[in-house]
């Protein structure tokens, strides 16, 4: 039996030696994709983002306002504006995400206290982009505001630890667990990677046994097999498991290893959730193809499967805040378990035990194809490839 | 290849192609998947996945430590807001980050036991918050309402410190400026309407690159020496070809993209303000630039399916360096210039301004022009890729037949021989 499986596989390693695609789809895609992304997201927070200015007032005091906006993080005063029509327009024309629109009269107002309003508009049509700016604006016009309570209080001669306590009786402090840089890096890459490697696998998997049929290699492929679809999946999955979890380890090095992603959760961990990850989503391509024995619909179904993936892991839109249908749904994905073992034992380090249904379910794909095996057998057998 | 072109030839064959074309579109199941049933349902689910729009009531387990009137207070409003939710009540951190580490709630709220003094003797009072990074929209909406409710509360506690002697005193003396907050376009903040319209754009192309490498792909297997173009009076020229296949994808994609652009956001509600001539003329070039980006794809391609392995992935490298999810002003250079060879990336940022943003044509002029350039640029490359397709198709027929004489001659010099 052994003798088969080996044979077997080293008839796979030959094939995938020397078909280029398989190269492309399990080694130089992947790798392409941890370095677009890892480099794409490399700055982890988006610094200076481009924002305007209307300022019709312009003394010392909006001057100051404004020099103070530009010297935030994520905020660069790019250009000043005359209107706020022409200030919309600059965010129509993508030069901006958003502007401080300050009215004449704003600082005549001030020192007469009359209260003057000033607007800041921001466009969260690049989601980020809008919320990042917001919070600068917001904390930069608070702090104007506060400026002018402090140098009253000054005036009273009140000390600087009495000011402070005035002007924020209650701060709030705020601990970002795991991930304090609030880096999108971190945030984004270890999702979306895994995401694609599930992909490739789902689909390599069913391309794999789809094109024994397609070339008419299935029954010099089962004959090797003593007609044993057990030992004949076995064998051909072997090789390419061994490709992609020597990849997907590698994938975790170089995060975890080299770029220092937050992985309190250790390497056991890594290693457990690597080995769960290729396993099932090699069983949910075998069970697709079982599912529906022709090439292209299941490598569709795979391709639906690892796209919708993406949306309903709940890694940037959470799960519980989908419709309840979705909610449920989400659980026959292997990426929405991933994530969940990812972000409570790796990113967060919490006892395995805390997600042990996404354990159990991403073993129970795995031991899907169980139920489809013998579909498979019989299309090997007697089908003919259907383009 | 430059002989005089008879011009009513000419259109017959684009029309006869074109016509083939369309038939092998219809009968071939795997590219009307592509074509029709991909497009027609995908928009729909995603639109549903996303629907909800905002996150509501994040569960967060608040720590009392200081059990006052003030520490009560603040849950009690914090509780309030629509964002989170004050689901559990633990006596200790240890044990609100188990309930955490259960995967019950997404954050702390901590108040440590001198709170309320801290506050009556006039000194500086520290809530705490924890958040479970993993997701950032949780962290938002708890971070952002802590935030609020320390805001509103604080104007309470400073208003009778604040030396003031009339009411209107005391909000001049607590809000010296008073700042309004305007989110434009997207005004609800909402997740499905930043990522949709994007997510839109970018089907319509990857369906287009699957069916026209999927046909592509059947043309190569059906043919005898897996070549791309046959032999036949209409497959002589390269123009027929590329026109007249460009014509039927262009003629059903017409069809899906006004179903993508105009009917899919309205049964959703999301942000629209499309102008027709505006979304015309920026979708009629998006198309051809796909077209022919695809048309130069597909000779890649040797079987069929392959093409699923080369572009379904792409999808979302494409999506994050159209600048949706990551600022674009914050691409660097090299994907910068990389995002360049793909029409989706002035598709989506072009599509996203005028319907989300309402901008009109001369304010997506650089998108406008890079689309007709790709369009250009990709046409020609079509071009040349078809004319080697028609030489090589030509060479393997000469050899074809060439083989055929062979054996009759050498037939014949047999007989010859025998009698």
């Amino acid at each position: 039996m052994f003798r088969r499986i080996i044979n077997i596989a080293a008839r796979e390693m030959g094939q995938i030696v020397r078909t280029p695609i398989y190269w492309f789809c399990m080694v130089i895609f992947p790798i392409v994709i941890i370095f677009f992304f890892t480099s794409l997201l490399e700055e982890g927070q988006p610094h200076n983002l481009p924002c305007g200015v209307v300022d019709a007032d312009n003394t010392t005091t909006t001057r100051a306002l404004i020099r103070t906006l530009d010297a935030y993080q994520s905020t660069a005063i790019v250009a000043h504006y005359p209107t706020e029509t022409e200030a919309r327009k600059a965010i129509q024309r993508n030069e901006i995400y958003g502007f401080l629109y300050i009215p004449k009269g704003t600082t005549q107002q001030l020192v007469s206290k009359r209260q003057p309003t000033i607007s800041l508009y921001y466009s969260s049509v690049s989601l980020a982009a809008g919320s990042l700016l917001f919070k600068d604006l917001k904390v930069a016009t608070t702090l104007a505001s506060a400026a002018m309570g402090s140098a009253k209080l000054q005036m009273l001669g009140k000390t600087e630890h009495e000011i402070k306590a005035f002007l924020q009786p209650i701060a709030i402090d705020a601990h970002t667990m795991g991930n304090p840089w609030l880096s999108y890096n971190i945030y984004l890459s270890a999702i979306m990677i895994p995401g694609i490697l599930l992909l490739f696998i789902l689909l390599i998997t069913a391309y794999s046994i789809g094109t024994e049929l397609k070339f008419g290699r299935s029954k010099e492929w089962m004959q090797m097999a003593g007609k044993n679809i057990h030992i004949a999946l076995i064998g051909k999955l072997l090789p390419q498991f061994l490709i992609f979890f020597t990849i997907f380890v590698g994938y975790e090095w170089y995060v975890y290893g080299y770029l220092a992603f937050p992985h309190p959760g250790g390497l056991p961990t890594m290693l457990f959730l690597a080995l769960l990850s290729v396993v099932s989503a090699q069983g949910f391509g075998v069970f697709f193809f079982g599912l529906m024995p022709s090439l292209r619909m299941s490598m569709s179904l795979c391709s639906l499967w690892g796209m919708i993936g993406f949306s309903v892991c709940g890694a940037t839109y959470p799960v519980f805040a989908m419709d309840k249908i979705i909610e449920a749904l989400a659980q026959l994905f292997p990426l929405r378990h991933y994530f969940m073992i990812y972000q409570a034992s790796i990113f967060n380090g919490y006892p395995l035990i805390n997600v042990w249904w996404n354990v159990v379910v991403l073993v129970a794909f795995a031991a899907l194809p169980i139920l489809t095996v013998r579909n498979i057998r019989k299309a090997m057998l007697s089908y003919v490839y259907i383009p | 290849m430059f002989k005089r072109i008879n011009p009513i030839d000419l259109i017959t064959s684009i029309f006869y192609i074109w016509w083939l074309e369309m038939k092998n579109t219809i009968k071939d199941e795997g590219v009307l998947i592509f074509f029709i049933v991909v497009p027609l349902l995908y928009p729909l689910l995603y639109s549903w996945i996303y629907n909800n729009e905002v996150v509501r009531n994040v569960p967060v387990v608040v720590v009392d430590k200081s059990h006052t009137a003030s520490s009560r207070q603040f849950i009690t409003q914090f509780d309030a807001s629509p964002d989170v939710r004050t689901a559990y009540f633990a006596n200790s951190v240890a044990e609100a980050k188990q309930i955490v580490e259960a995967q019950k709630a997404n954050g702390i709220l901590y108040f440590p036991e001198d709170y309320e003094r801290s506050l009556y003797r006039g000194e500086q009072a520290h809530v705490s918050i924890f958040c479970d990074m993993s997701l950032m929209l949780t962290y938002k909406a708890i971070y952002q309402t802590a935030m609020l409710t320390s805001l509103n509360l604080n104007k309470n506690i400073q208003k009778p410190k604040s030396f003031s002697f009339t009411q209107r005193d005391e909000e001049l003396n607590t809000e010296p400026i008073h700042v309004e907050e305007h989110a434009i376009f997207n005004t609800t903040g909402g997740y499905g309407n930043a990522i949709l319209p994007g997510v839109l754009i970018l089907i319509i192309q990857q369906t287009l690159l699957l069916g026209i490498g999927l046909s592509a792909g059947t043309a190569r297997e059906n043919n005898r020496y897996q070549d791309l173009v046959p032999i036949s009076k209409h497959y002589n020229g390269i123009l027929k070809i590329v026109l007249g296949k460009s014509m039927c994808y262009f003629m059903i994609y017409c069809v899906i993209t006004a179903y993508i652009t105009l009917a899919v956001p309205r049964i959703y509600s999301f942000t629209s303000f499309v102008h027709p001539t505006d979304l015309i003329a920026l979708m009629v070039p998006y198309l051809l630039a796909v077209i022919f980006f695809g048309m130069t794809l597909s000779c890649l391609v040797r079987y069929r399916e392959n093409i699923i392995l080369l572009v379904v992935f792409t999808s979302v490298p494409f999506l994050f360096l159209t600048g949706l999810s990551w600022p674009q002003s914050n691409i660097s250079g090299i994907w910068q210039g990389f995002s360049w060879l793909i029409p989706s990336t002035f598709g989506v940022r072009g599509f996203l301004r005028i319907s989300s943003m309402g901008a009109s044509l001369p304010d997506i002029e650089p998108e406008y022009q890079a689309l007709w350039i790709q369009t250009i640029v990709y046409f020609i490359i079509t071009c040349l890729v078809y004319r080697y397709q028609i030489i090589n198709a030509r060479k393997h027929a000469i050899a074809h037949i060439n083989g055929i004489q062979e054996k009759i001659r050498n037939e014949r010099q047999k007989r010859l021989a025998e009698s």
